[in-house]
């Protein structure tokens, strides 16, 4: 009787850990379905290559075999994760489900494995093995969650390409995130390998690879501890079952399904969404000037006047439609530039290629010492540029406030490695981080919805937050598009002198807007955009004077003479300059 | 000869139920991991039907396709149309459909046991052709035969009628289709049916090529679809066609001259480069999502 | 004189938490060309996407020839006569110009032959280009096929966003007077324009939109004169009238004291 229950014991525990596989590089969205080969090649190796227990004694064997299960099972990772680097969605989860596959036959195949037999091997594994292992594996991702590189993770996982204008080293963080899955995946195969004292590669095919994804979805992936809830759960339905007398041999399977069905359909958390989740909030109110910020790396920014920015002939087209069109423009550190033009005139498109996201087809742009264009969009933030975007991409199941720390990724210190070690290192830079964060917030005036969902936001405080968030990396050129949209006067002239403000403290900024009295109260300079080239430049006395931009908003005043002259499109006899393009929907 | 043969046969299964799944994908830009339960089951449903009511398979056959339709529309409205609008809807739909699959598996369990069923003895015609100096049977040539003409049929369907157009409509830009007046829901549901009665044809037939059912059958040809897709191009009709060809000759050839037990890995081998080299697949001209 | 073909009481629009349009009020008569102008955000295409079924209001009332279709879908509406050329042309370049005509008669069945002939004959260069992807044409002719598409449909309501977006003069010179002929055959468009000065020489009517909120309205003569509506449109405070209710917009043409 004991013994029965001590086996669900440990396979609650195993579980668990597999689903600790997936929960991890389930935390950056990715979706991979390879680990049950990591857990095969892990198995079979730290198997055979174990030294004898009768010698070295059983637990020591045990330790052996993990540390060359891990690293085995970290390794394969590697080897897979590097060349699918680039894939997503559903091919990231083609190939590593074909990957599984692979090491399967592969390993049906060769000798020293056993072949379909399997290979035995001493049982090592008990109960309390099995979860001191599993207590280290949760206590590491414990720790992780609040970190910088924690945070990191989900914020790749809410947008990655927020997170890259944030500075994160994306692709560095998935293929370490996809490690860390291996080698938890690794030190799942040595202990199944240990404890079930046969092992055949058919205990690590597709459907165990099910088994583990189901684990980690329905325990949910938002909380550490969701893999556990999830192992628990499903462990337990059979056993209800069969203390129920239910025998039958189809219906758990089908109520597994069932509940992962239900699951994602209307729980989309997990289990693991029923736990209260505690946003940590800052004790500081962040006007603690006097404190030395040592825990957060400076920032060196150039004198007012420098250039920050230099743009010459600029283009941008999309297969013979000219987004953009021969820029010239010069940015020096300090000014406020404003960016205005009818919808459609490529402003966005011209933001987009200074920020990096978008590579020019003519032209070169040197912002801040780096060539963008050539240049990952991270390190182009790492430079010192910072942005806003206009249709909000806020990091939408994070707080406020773990949205601006994100946002303050580059200048904060990592401190994951020094949190397994609860060193008070660590604590003081992330309060420092803590501090940091709760000014932007203040500046914009959102600290009392720190700890707000960013989703649970009204449009209003979205815009705000994206711009406390663009703010945290203490930035030296701060890109808005479109700040005020959707705002009313009142909440838009606040935002004007927010900007200003930030001016004043040394900030240089270009912002894209519509709402012309804004940018003409605000700038010391504008740049009128129309059919993506600059029609006029200058202050906004003398663009407010220019009929040019009135008419390329609103039309010109006079009638077009000689309709008749020149030939008609519908008739085919009239050369049309924009090129073909389909769809190009409200794009500024 | 034979073997050309052999692998044009099988071939032809795998083309056929690819080419249902790269139908939902490159209309809906979902991918249904339904698709093999739908196989495996219409196997089982087919056996069923000849065994317990007597029918000749050739009757069994357009009663598996209807049954497929049905099916297919099940697994939209479950699985599917709850989901739209979600934010990570692509993953959802994985997983619901891998959810929905697994309780197909299970019913299936219930109602046929786990062990292998066949075909009652008699059901197929005895019938030996030689085609070029190779033996094949009435049965294999029926089956080239329904796969090619079911495609032929669907690729007509795409290209000339009115449903077609809307489902490439909705494939390039559902908001214009939707603007234009189509039914999009409709639509979605239909392109779902029918790339599941095609899946659903493809069981019957392969259970009757190797005269078994098994309940592992849909896994196994699973990750062979996805290869055949993916190789062949997500999206691409002939893609798919194409693939399914080559993957069925490459595996006769391959247990030919290598060994039967590295036969599944052709598939993975040709899939992993692919993904690689080119994610959009041979003929495949969508752009792989980013994200 | 014969009720108003359209109307829109009320109208808020939102997107999850947003509300984009804040209760906006305002009528088309049978066989006018009315037009909505704002400067970009102003929540125009919100207002249109709104009445065509594209998306669900979030309150108000949407009347057309006499029936509520408040919250129809827009699949529905097309087979009642309501059609929507909509922003960024939003062409399927992939499809044949022929197949996208057809699409614009999807609901019809195989009935719209006819109405895509007379399409072929008005546009011709449309009938010269039939086999070719929609894709190759140019961003004029692409207009072009956006409005045939729609009048494919035969409607009685035509809803026009942006026509003008991302178009030379010149061009844009034909497309609106494309525009009267639909008009002047008898179909009332509803206009949605940035180029505001265009727009109003267009239209009968004009409704200015600013956050959501409609600040001015009036015959487009009267309003093309007015130099309100430009400051209205750069942001300018439009007047003392702001602080307080909205103006009562649905009962006459008379533009109200601001």
């Amino acid at each position: 009787m004991l013994s029965d229950y001590s086996a669900t014991i440990t396979f609650i525990a195993l579980g668990a850990i597999f689903a600790y596989s997936f929960y991890a590089v389930l935390v950056a969205g990715q979706l991979s379905l390879g680990q049950a080969g990591f857990a095969s090649v892990a198995a079979f190796t730290s198997a055979s290559l174990a030294p004898d227990p009768d010698q070295l004694g059983a637990v020591p064997t045990l330790l052996v075999a993990i540390v060359i299960g891990m690293a085995v099972g970290a390794l394969a990772a590697a080897l897979l994760g590097l060349p699918t680097m680039r894939l997503r969605g559903v091919f990231l989860a083609i190939a590593t489900l074909a990957f599984a596959e692979a090491v399967r036959i592969l390993l049906l195949n060769q000798e020293w494995s056993g072949g379909a037999q399997g290979m035995s091997v001493p049982k090592i594994v008990n109960p309390g093995l099995a979860w001191l292992a599993l207590a280290v594996v949760a206590y590491w991702f414990w720790r992780q969650g609040p970190s910088r590189y924690g945070r990191a993770l989900r914020a790749i996982r809410e947008d990655e390409l927020a997170a890259r204008a944030m500075g994160i080293d994306v692709a560095r963080h998935r293929l370490s995130a996809f490690v860390a899955a291996g080698a938890v995946a690794g030190l799942y195969g040595v202990l199944w390998a240990f404890f079930v004292r046969l092992i055949a590669p058919e205990d690590f095919g597709f459907s165990a690879a099910i088994d583990g994804l189901v684990t980690a979805v329905v325990g949910g992936s938002t909380m550490f501890l969701g893999p556990l809830l999830g192992s628990a759960f499903l462990t337990m339905v059979p056993e209800v079952q069969r203390a129920l007398g239910v025998e039958a041999g189809w219906i758990r399977p089908f109520l597994a399904s069932l509940l992962l069905l239900v699951v994602i359909l209307f729980l989309p958390g997990g289990l693991a969404s029923f736990l209260p989740h505690r946003l940590r909030v800052p004790t500081a109110t962040g006007d603690d000037v006097a404190s030395d910020h040592s825990g957060l790396q400076p920032r060196r920014h150039p004198a007012k006047g420098e250039p920050v920015a230099h743009l010459v002939g600029l283009g941008k087209e999309y297969g013979g439609v000219h987004a953009v069109r021969d820029v010239d423009l010069e940015i020096r550190s300090g000014e406020v530039v404003g960016l205005i033009g009818p919808n459609g005139a490529g402003k966005t498109t011209l933001v987009n290629m200074i920020s990096g996201l978008v590579r020019p087809s003519s032209g070169r742009a040197t912002v801040l010492g780096v060539t963008v264009g050539d240049t990952a969009v991270h390190k182009v933030a790492a430079a010192g540029v910072s942005r806003t975007f206009q249709h909000s991409k806020l990091f939408a199941r994070l707080s406020a406030l773990e949205n601006v720390l994100v946002g303050g990724h580059l200048v904060s210190r990592p401190t994951f490695l020094r949190r397994l070690l609860w060193l008070s290192s660590a604590r003081r830079d992330e309060q420092e981080a803590l501090e940091h964060a709760a000014r932007c917030l203040r500046r914009v005036g959102l600290l009392q919805l720190a700890s707000s969902r960013a989703s649970a936001l009204s449009y209003g405080d979205q815009r705000r937050l994206e711009i406390a968030r663009a703010l945290a990396s203490d930035p030296t050129l701060l890109i808005l598009d479109e700040p005020a949209a959707g705002m009313n006067h009142v909440e838009a002239a606040a935002l004007s002198s927010l900007i200003r403000s930030l001016a004043e403290d040394g900030l240089t900024i270009l912002f894209i807007e519509h709402n012309v009295r804004m940018v003409l109260e605000t700038c010391h300079r504008i740049v009128v955009l129309d059919f993506g080239q600059v029609i006029a430049t200058g202050t906004p006395d003398e663009i407010a004077a220019n009929s040019l931009v009135v008419e390329a908003y609103l039309g010109s005043e006079e009638e077009d003479p000689g309709d008749d002259e020149g030939g008609s499109i519908a008739a085919g006899t009239l050369p049309d300059p924009t090129g073909g393009g389909a769809g190009i929907s409200g794009r500024s | 000869m034979q073997q050309l043969l052999n692998g044009l046969f099988i071939g032809s299964i795998y083309a056929l139920f690819a080419i249902g799944f790269t139908l939902v994908f490159g209309i809906l830009d979902r991918l249904n991991l339904a698709h093999p339960a739908v196989f495996a089951a219409s196997a089982f449903v087919g056996i069923e039907l000849v065994e317990s009511a007597g029918m000749s398979i050739w009757v069994a056959i357009p009663l598996v396709f209807v049954f497929g339709a049905l099916l297919g529309l099940v697994i939209e409205r479950v699985a599917f149309r709850p989901l739209k609008g979600r934010p990570d809807a692509h993953f959802a739909g994985l997983i619901s459909s891998i959810a929905l699959a697994g309780m197909v598996i299970a019913l299936l369990q219930w109602r046929y046991g786990p062990d292998t069923r066949r075909f009652p003895i008699g059901a197929f015609p005895d019938v030996r052709l030689e085609v070029a100096g190779a033996q094949v049977t009435l049965l294999q040539v029926v089956i080239l035969a329904v796969s090619v003409a079911l495609m032929v049929a669907l690729t007509y369907l795409v290209t000339r009628s009115r449903l077609g157009r809307g489902m490439r409509a909705i494939a390039e830009n559902p908001t214009a289709a939707r603007v234009l007046g189509v039914n999009v829901d409709r639509v979605t549901a239909t392109t779902f049916s029918i790339s599941s009665a095609l899946g659903a044809v493809a069981g019957v037939l392969f259970a009757m090529n190797v005269n078994s059912a098994q309940l592992g059958m849909g896994t196994a040809i699973e990750l062979k679809g996805l290869a055949v897709i993916i190789v062949g191009g997500m999206g691409s009709l002939p893609g798919a066609l194409i693939g399914g060809l080559a993957l069925g000759l490459a595996e006769v050839f391959a247990v030919q001259y290598i060994g039967s037990s590295w036969r599944d890995v052709i598939a993975f081998g040709l899939l992993f480069l692919i993904l690689l080299l080119r994610p959009q697949g041979l003929l495949g001209a969508r752009r792989v999502r980013e994200v | 004189m014969a009720d108003p073909i359209l109307v829109v009481e009320d109208l808020k629009v939102g997107y999850g938490r947003v509300e984009a349009v804040h209760g906006v009020s305002f009528r088309a008569e049978r066989g006018s060309l009315v037009t909505l102008v704002g400067a970009n955000g102003a929540g125009k295409s919100s207002v249109i996407n709104a009445v065509s079924g594209m998306l669900r209001p979030k309150g108000g009332r949407v009347t057309f020839d006499g029936r509520d279709i408040t919250g129809v879908p827009s699949h529905r509406l097309v087979k009642q006569g309501l059609a929507q050329v909509p922003e960024g042309r939003q062409i399927l370049a992939t499809l044949t110009i022929e197949e996208n005509l057809q699409l614009g008669g999807w609901h019809a069945g195989g009935t719209a032959q006819p109405v895509i002939d007379a399409m072929y004959e008005r546009f011709p260069v449309l009938a010269e280009r039939r086999a070719l992807p929609a894709g190759s044409l140019s961003g004029g002719e692409q207009q072009m096929l956006a409005i045939a598409r729609a009048l494919v449909a035969k409607p009685t309501l035509l809803l026009m966003d942006e026509p003008s977006m991302g178009l030379a003069p010149k061009i844009v010179d034909e497309v609106f007077r494309v525009i009267e002929e639909i008009r002047v055959a008898g179909t009332t468009v509803v206009l949605v324009e940035q180029n505001a000065r265009r727009a109003l020489r267009a239209a009968d009517h004009c409704y200015v939109l600013q956050t959501g909120e409609i600040v001015h309205a009036g015959p487009a003569a009267e309003l093309l004169a007015d130099e309100r509506v430009v400051q209205a449109y750069l942001g300018v405070d439009p007047g003392p009238r702001r602080s307080g209710q909205p103006p009562d917009l649905a009962r006459d043409d008379e533009t109200t004291a601001g």
